[in-house]
């Protein structure tokens, strides 16, 4: 028996949680993620969906499968991105895989690229400080000092799975033109892992402090607003504290989801809600950051 | 003085192809590597931010924090090459650990960073913009009681980032 997991039409944080949904929902069987109606994808999107893939890898469950869009458009663009070439090793891809496309897309900064160890978080800033440096300069309109914190706010993010997933995860970086909100330019960094997520990562240092609140809000409330971590090291936990001091400076957004919870920094511009609780669970951690360009600019 | 370039250390204890300082491990490795260097070291210790391009939290708390809360109380440690982004990194780290440092900018101009009360930080700022003085005149300066000028002085020194010689407070910096 097959159960169905919907790829959302429109995949990205906004739908994140029905595709999580479908993803929890009960039913044994082989899993079949469906894109075939998919007409876009962010990049959060695509790393949840990979996180997806290597979470039922990892659990020894059998090898899902996957229909890719069948926009021609569509599918380029994911291979584009990096999504397919990674996608091969979790799920038994059906559809028309396009071409390798070529590298270089103006508008993905950084394909989508897996991160397991420290070495990894060196080739992923060293390999777009330069073009993100020129992006949001030149492109977003924002003050050089963006992009030394923009680094930095990689580098802790990815550092997160590295530190705490107890796995692999993916990121990606892309900008382009978000119409629906804003109407300017943002670049946009996606990370995900499936990895034992914030609950279980604080869970034996925290979970007695917070009694019977203790859940993945909670432990989420912990890290990004007390900036606790699971080391007993005075200084550490302060990697997602300038991560909100960044995106705070540059009017950004920062969300992460862990298990059942998002807690969300939300600048003006949104209206996210700051923390949502009893979502679908999904396995590991998602963040979610975007610097938007500055008003003037676009 | 004794001057480490952070980017040599980097490139000696790591490997020579990354340019930039992120990744505990990473300012772990160059921590040890400056540790190495301070046994022979002179008492005042010059780290050359000149060269590094980026800085993230954990390597700052790794290199600095670490090493201030290491090897601060018996040495002088002044930060050269530092600039906003750096700072940015390493302001909070600092504060965590309630520690301060010296930075030095290329034209020579000296900022206090870190975790340091207000009165001390004005303190600071006198010996910064004229030179050595004694508790009397930074008193005077800051129209402060005498007492407590001298606790502002004492809170630098004990901070290691101000020297007392004779009855004189001097502010770190380069020769």
């Amino acid at each position: 028996m097959t159960r169905v997991v919907e790829v959302p039409a429109q995949f990205d944080d906004r739908t994140f949680d029905h595709f999580a949904r479908s993803y929890s929902a009960d039913g044994g069987g082989r899993v079949l993620f469906d894109a075939h109606a998919t007409q876009w994808a962010s990049p959060f999107g695509l790393v949840g969906l990979l996180t997806a893939g290597q979470a039922i890898a990892e659990a020894g469950d059998e090898r899902p499968l996957l229909t890719l869009p069948q926009d021609r458009d569509v599918a380029h663009y994911w291979g584009r991105t990096g999504f397919l070439h990674h996608a091969e090793q979790y799920f038994e891809i059906h559809g028309k895989s396009p071409r390798a496309a070529a590298r270089g897309d103006s508008d993905v900064l950084l394909e989508i690229t897996p991160v397991r160890e420290a070495d990894d978080v060196h080739g992923v800033v060293g390999h777009i400080q330069d073009r993100a440096a020129t992006i949001l300069t030149h492109e977003l309109g924002l003050e050089a000092t963006a992009t030394m914190g923009f680094g930095m706010a990689l580098s802790e993010a990815c550092q997160n799975i590295v530190e705490h997933a107890g796995t692999g995860g993916w990121v990606a970086v892309q900008t382009y033109t978000w119409r629906r909100k804003l109407r300017r330019r943002v670049v946009i960094i996606a990370v995900s892992d499936a990895g034992v997520g914030f609950r279980r990562s604080l869970e034996a240092t925290q979970a007695k402090r917070f009694g019977d609140r203790w859940s993945d809000a909670a432990a989420l409330e912990a890290a990004l607003i007390q900036g606790v971590s699971r080391f007993r090291d005075p200084g550490r936990g302060q990697g997602l504290a300038g991560i909100r001091r960044y995106l705070n400076r540059w009017a950004g957004k920062l969300a992460v989801r862990s298990g059942t919870a998002r807690m969300a920094m939300v600048p003006s511009w949104d209206d996210d809600v700051p923390l949502a609780d009893q979502l679908p669970f999904f396995p590991g951690t998602q963040v979610l950051m975007i610097v938007p360009a500055h008003a003037e600019a676009t | 003085m004794t001057r480490i370039d952070l980017k040599d250390v980097l490139s000696r204890t790591v490997n020579t192809v990354y340019g930039d300082l992120v990744t505990r491990r990473t300012g772990e490795a160059v921590r040890f590597g400056i540790e190495a260097m301070l046994q022979d070291a002179d008492e005042t210790t010059v780290i050359d931010f000149g060269t590094v391009r980026l800085m993230d939290m954990s390597c700052a708390d790794e290199i600095i924090g670490k090493l201030l809360l290491r090897q601060g109380t018996g040495r002088y440690f002044l930060l050269v090459g530092v600039h906003a982004a750096h700072e940015d990194a390493l302001q909070p780290v600092l504060e965590r650990h309630r520690l301060a440092v010296v930075a030095q900018d290329r034209t020579g101009a000296l900022k206090l960073l870190g975790s340091l009360p207000e009165e001390a930080r004005r303190a600071f700022g006198v010996l910064a913009d004229s030179g050595p003085a004694l508790p009397d005149e930074v008193a005077a300066r800051l129209a402060l009681p005498a007492d407590q000028a001298r606790h502002a002085l004492e809170t630098l020194c004990e901070h290691r980032v101000v020297r007392e010689t004779g009855g004189h407070y001097q502010a770190l910096q380069c020769a």
